[in-house]
């Protein structure tokens, strides 16, 4: 039972990244790429990675992905408008990519890892992470917060609209918005 | 520690203080303030540090040393210097004063990290506590289209190069089993792990495009010349410096003793990287510009301290770190005061602001390496590194020709300056306050070339 639910979701995650990038239409772009999203939620469950999974259907597949498909239908992205890039470019990427898909196989290949024991395995329980998280990984968990400051600081910065104080001849100081 | 937790702390009081203070020039004096009380936490840090062992904070994720803290007080200092300098100009890039400060206290943070992590989670975090905040600066001068088209583009590559390191990250970990960069055991098991070289080679690529080294410094030039050019000082300084420590401080400690693996990669890099900078810089028309192109070279010469394995290149870094920054902050300094950016803008500045045109100058022979500035002792050390490395002879060469080269396009500044007739535009008056700053700058790049052991003395 075990094996088959492994080959599925492995089939239909490799088979769906394909997809994402050979479709044409970038709308079915981002549906093969939630597919994989579940199909990869699919595998943690399979580790007993359970709040994994959730969070990873949650996040990615739930609120990024629909935010994304939203920005897709409304930007009104097709193939005419889709820049051409030149075939020198094309082809530089093909081997680099290809390069790097040759070493990352070699070294996967060769590798010797260590295997999950998925029976005595329940690290990924939301109570033994949460237990780690506070104490192993306390640092790291607060300083992401300077991490998330920044960002709401940046957020603020270049959303809100500027005021330009222009001093006029008299004297008096006139407030006006530029977009 | 406890300057990761004061900068984090003037931070957030910077943040405040965008509501509370409305004059543009209170929010410049409570950076200052902050900054010097940042820069006493630093200093009382490096004197109660133990000089031997290094402590280790939180499960071992941070191992701050002495030396840490000493780069750490270093660089705050080049922040303040900074601050000082060009506070004025901050103000006038838009209304958000006290945040632009704020973001600057986080870089500050993320240098901390970085110059004392010893876990791969903790060098994203700082990687990322010093990128983001320089997207938005670059970003910060919305009504012009350049300036966003630098934030949009150093965001979209500095993403897309955060996600190499975590992939490189990920190999690491499966080699390994281990976040701890003192615990990565394949380097005496089996040097010839595939997956570690190959997460080897990710993370190196990823550090690479952070520190602007080639081939990946294509975002360089155009970020640093649509940022304003006030943050461009800045971002070409004292955040670069802190991605190099955090290079530095992998590839010593992590995979010092796995170097037969990565040298040549990276001295094709370093090689790459010095090429590309100094004979691009040539062809420049603009000063700004061509200062960009400097900072990829500079940046070439920084990379010889990544390369060489050897307690040197930990003294290398730290006295090319200060006086690069210095002597840049100082040039910027002096940009910021003209209207016009470009060569001929330099010219007959000598006969009009002799002052200016003198710390320019000093500021211009430093970052091409002429005896007695600092320029020239920082470059001495990190190639005296690669010297007792042995083997990259080859490269040390090149790397004087390409110092030979990078003097025709600083001293082009300094012809204009003095031989040729103009009469330059001026931003602002130069007041006494600035002559001061600027020769006192001009002084502390002076004294790392004459006296560069007291800059070393830890």
């Amino acid at each position: 039972m075990y094996e088959v639910l492994f080959w599925f979701l492995t089939i239909m995650a490799i088979g769906c990244a394909l997809g994402v990038i050979l479709s044409r239409n970038p709308v079915n772009s981002v549906l093969f790429l939630i597919a994989t999203f579940f199909a990869i939620s699919g595998h943690y469950l399979l580790l007993n990675a359970q709040f994994l999974a959730v969070v990873n259907i949650i996040v990615y597949a739930g609120a990024i992905m629909v935010l994304f498909l939203f920005v897709m239908m409304l930007m009104n992205l097709n193939a005419d408008v889709e820049p051409q890039k030149s075939r020198l470019a094309q082809l530089a990427g093909m081997i680099a990519g290809g390069v790097l898909f040759l070493v990352i196989l070699a070294a996967l290949r060769t590798a010797s890892l260590s295997v999950l024991d998925k029976q005595s395995n329940d690290i990924g329980l939301i109570k033994n992470l949460g237990k780690v998280l506070f104490t192993q990984y306390v640092l790291p968990f607060e300083i992401s917060s300077v991490l998330f400051l920044s960002a709401i600081i940046g957020a603020v910065v270049i959303s809100r609209k500027e005021e330009v104080h222009s001093t006029v001849a008299d004297g008096s100081v006139n407030t006006s918005d530029i977009k | 520690m406890k300057a990761i937790i004061a900068a984090t702390i003037s931070g957030v009081i910077l943040m405040f203080a965008g509501i509370l203070v409305k004059e543009k020039k209170n929010a410049v004096t409570l950076a200052v303030i902050l900054l010097l009380a940042l820069l006493g936490v630093n200093i009382y840090e490096v004197v109660s540090t133990p000089a031997a062992a290094p402590q280790a904070f939180f499960n071992n994720m941070l191992r701050i040393d002495r030396y840490a803290v000493w780069f750490n007080t270093l660089l705050t200092g080049c922040t303040l210097l900074y601050v000082l300098l060009i506070g004025k100009e901050i103000a006038k890039v838009g209304s958000h004063v006290a945040e632009y400060f704020a973001l600057i206290c986080f870089i500050l943070c993320g240098l901390y990290i970085l110059s004392g992590y010893n876990n791969m989670l903790m060098l994203f975090l700082g990687i990322e506590i010093i990128s983001i905040p320089q997207y938005i600066l670059a970003g910060s001068d919305k009504k012009n289209l350049k300036s966003s088209e630098a934030s949009l583009k150093y965001f979209l590559m500095g993403a897309f190069s955060t996600g190499i390191l975590l992939m490189g990250i990920t190999l690491l970990y499966g080699a390994t089993g281990s976040f701890y960069i003192t615990n990565f055991t394949f380097l005496q098991a089996d040097s010839l792990n595939v997956l570690a070289l190959a997460g080897i080679i990710l993370v190196m690529i990823a550090l690479s495009f952070k520190v602007s080294a080639a081939p990946f410094h294509m975002w360089t030039p155009d970020v640093y010349d649509g940022a304003p050019t006030a943050f461009t000082a800045f971002m070409a300084t004292v955040a670069k410096a802190a991605a190099f420590i955090a290079f530095l401080r992998l590839f010593q400690v992590a995979f010092g003793s796995l170097s037969n693996s990565w040298t040549l990669v990276l001295s094709v890099i370093t090689a790459a990287t010095l090429f590309v900078g100094n004979i691009t810089a040539v062809f420049q028309q603009s000063v700004k510009r061509m200062l960009a192109y400097s900072s990829i070279a500079q940046a070439g010469f920084m990379l010889f301290a990544v390369i060489s394995v050897n307690a040197i290149a930990w003294q290398g870094i730290i006295i090319y770190a200060v006086a690069y920054s210095v002597a840049t902050i100082g040039i910027f300094a002096v940009l910021l005061k003209l209207k016009d950016y470009t060569y001929d803008g330099f010219n007959g500045l000598a006969q009009k602001e002799p002052t200016l045109a003198f710390v320019a100058t000093i500021f211009l022979l430093s970052l091409a390496g002429i005896p007695l500035t600092g320029g020239f002792m920082a470059k001495y050390y990190v190639l005296s590194a690669a010297m007792q490395q042995g083997h990259l002879m080859w490269l040390v060469i090149f790397a004087l020709l390409m110092a030979a080269i990078s003097v025709y396009y600083y001293f082009r500044v300094i012809i204009a300056m003095y031989f040729k007739p103009g009469n330059p535009e001026l931003n602002s008056p130069v007041t006494q306050t600035d002559k001061f700053l600027l020769i006192l700058t001009c002084a502390i790049v002076l004294l790392i070339g004459i006296f560069p052991q007291l800059f070393l003395s830890v």
